[in-house]
């Protein structure tokens, strides 16, 4: 697995009293190319008119960058395609588009910009703003009173940069009200370069959604325009290495010591004899807790230097329910299930290491509930994993 | 003299909790609490008693002595019965 991240995220609130907004985000990951391109399109005005223009222009400036025409050549189709509004004679919609490419180790990581009439984006390295050169082109077209001006720039990302792109809602917040020139691009970018200061590893879910917060108190809690703000941050990944099950072979069990404490990375173990095969392996203590379970879910336990200790297959059967019916982790009782759900949503990478002995005491026909098939269960998170919270997994059997 | 508390260990591995260990678990709703002020009472990941003897599930142990099959009744009694022996 790689061993840096591109997280992607946005977040999006419409003008106040709109149930649809003219502000349109797309993001593709197209993992055959090594390509992500993020789309942020604001059509003129609010509500249906506008959301049908930012849709048209964001559609068609991500199918153009799939395709293998340059940039600036999509640039221009979109910019003739777009309708210019006959009272005001401006372009129905603005656009930006990030196209990021990367090598296959993810190393490389470039991003070409285009930017039409959004406020320009910013770039930042930890919590210190970067500068760089764009390129402008003039372009004249039919019914229009000015010339357009489409910026194109291209530059390398690094590990700790951020590139944020946001539409005139940011930028214009708090116009008239508490600000007499809105909230500007110098407002965002030292909210921005503060936040970052304060919280060096904050995601771009947390970034983008503290953004657009901010944005909407400027204007009074009543958005008077869509506000939509996206960050790309190029990260290290979080990993979590899952182990369950004991090895099949008493010789294996130096084997699995070994990987887990070279993981760098989360640790959950879960299963009660793993549990105790890694309690020996490392000398620690095992603590059961039992302040914390459910009649369908047994304790978890503390054990130093592994975050999650749980039991094995009923836990992580509920584990795949919770995840398979995208119950939200916040309306979950304080279980067990609950923390290793958190752990898994939090993580980008996820390592499976699955112990193939066969339990004896889960073959008892006595047992009042199925146990499932422990190979089926890391199955079924795996694809939930992958499919559903688009983690990256893996797994090896031991 | 202090007396020692009896050591109480409860097996919450799968097998044990789906047959009656989690039951045993409610033990604050059942057992005399002069008994449990007299007890340490923990949980264990599993006690590895059922690849020993096999006798059946829920295993406790008090004071390091197995007993197989318990039900709540029987801890109890077991728990009140070491207490006065302590």
């Amino acid at each position: 697995m790689n061993n840096i991240f591109i997280d992607v995220d946005y977040h999006q609130i419409y003008k106040h009293g709109q149930k649809i907004g003219g502000d349109v985000f797309l993001l593709s990951r197209n993992p055959d190319s090594n390509q992500i391109v993020c789309t942020l399109s604001d059509g003129l005005g609010s509500g249906v008119k506008a959301n049908v223009l930012a849709s048209l222009t964001a559609h068609m400036a991500h199918k153009l960058s799939f395709s293998p025409i340059s940039l600036s050549h999509s640039a221009e189709i979109i910019m003739n395609t777009l309708p210019v509004c006959k009272e005001r004679k401006i372009s129905y919609s603005t656009f930006t588009i990030a196209d990021i490419h990367y090598q296959e180790n993810m190393s490389g990581i470039n991003v070409r910009l285009v930017e039409y009439d959004n406020p320009l984006s910013l770039r930042f390295s930890g919590s210190g703003k970067i500068s760089w050169q764009r390129e402008k082109n003039e372009l004249q077209r039919k019914n229009a009173f000015k010339k357009e001006i489409v910026q194109y720039s291209s530059f390398n990302m690094e590990i700790g940069e951020r590139l944020i792109m946001f539409s005139d809602g940011v930028a214009q917040a708090g116009l008239g009200k508490s600000l007499p020139l809105g909230w500007r691009n110098s407002g965002v970018e030292a909210f921005v370069s503060d936040l970052i200061e304060k919280e060096p590893d904050i995601s771009s879910r947390e970034l983008s959604a503290a953004i657009v917060q901010k944005a909407n108190s400027l204007d009074g809690m009543a958005s008077k325009d869509d506000i939509t703000a996206v960050v790309v941050y190029i990260r290290r990944p979080r990993k979590t290495v899952i182990v369950t099950g004991p090895p099949f072979s008493k010789e294996s069990d130096e084997i699995l010591g070994e990987k887990i404490r070279a993981f760098d990375g989360r640790k959950i173990v879960s299963g009660g004899t793993t549990a105790l095969i890694v309690s020996r392996l490392f000398n620690k203590k095992i603590s059961v807790d039992l302040s914390c379970w459910a009649p369908d879910v047994p304790p978890a336990s503390k054990m130093d230097g592994i975050d999650l200790v749980t039991e094995g297959m009923l836990t992580l059967s509920q584990v795949a329910n919770v995840l398979e019916k995208r119950i939200p982790v916040a309306s979950l009782p304080n279980t067990p299930v609950k923390k290793f759900v958190e752990i898994l949503l939090d993580s980008d990478q996820i390592h499976f290491i699955v112990g193939t002995k066969i339990n004896e005491a889960h073959q008892d026909p006595n047992i009042p509930v199925e146990i499932g098939i422990r190979r089926t269960i890391v199955g079924r998170l795996r694809a939930a994993l992958e499919n559903i919270y688009l983690k990256e997994t893996s797994q090896e059997y031991l | 003299m202090k007396k020692e508390k009896v050591q109480v260990k409860i097996c919450v591995g799968t097998a044990c909790f789906v047959q009656g260990g989690s039951d045993l678990l409610l033990y604050n709703d059942f057992v005399d609490p002069a008994v449990i002020a007299q007890c340490e009472i923990e949980g264990c990941s599993c006690l590895e008693a059922c690849k020993v003897n096999g006798e059946g599930a829920p295993y406790v142990t008090i004071n390091g002595e197995v007993h197989a099959k318990v039900t709540q009744e029987e801890f109890a009694r077991l728990l009140s019965e070491a207490v006065k022996n302590a």
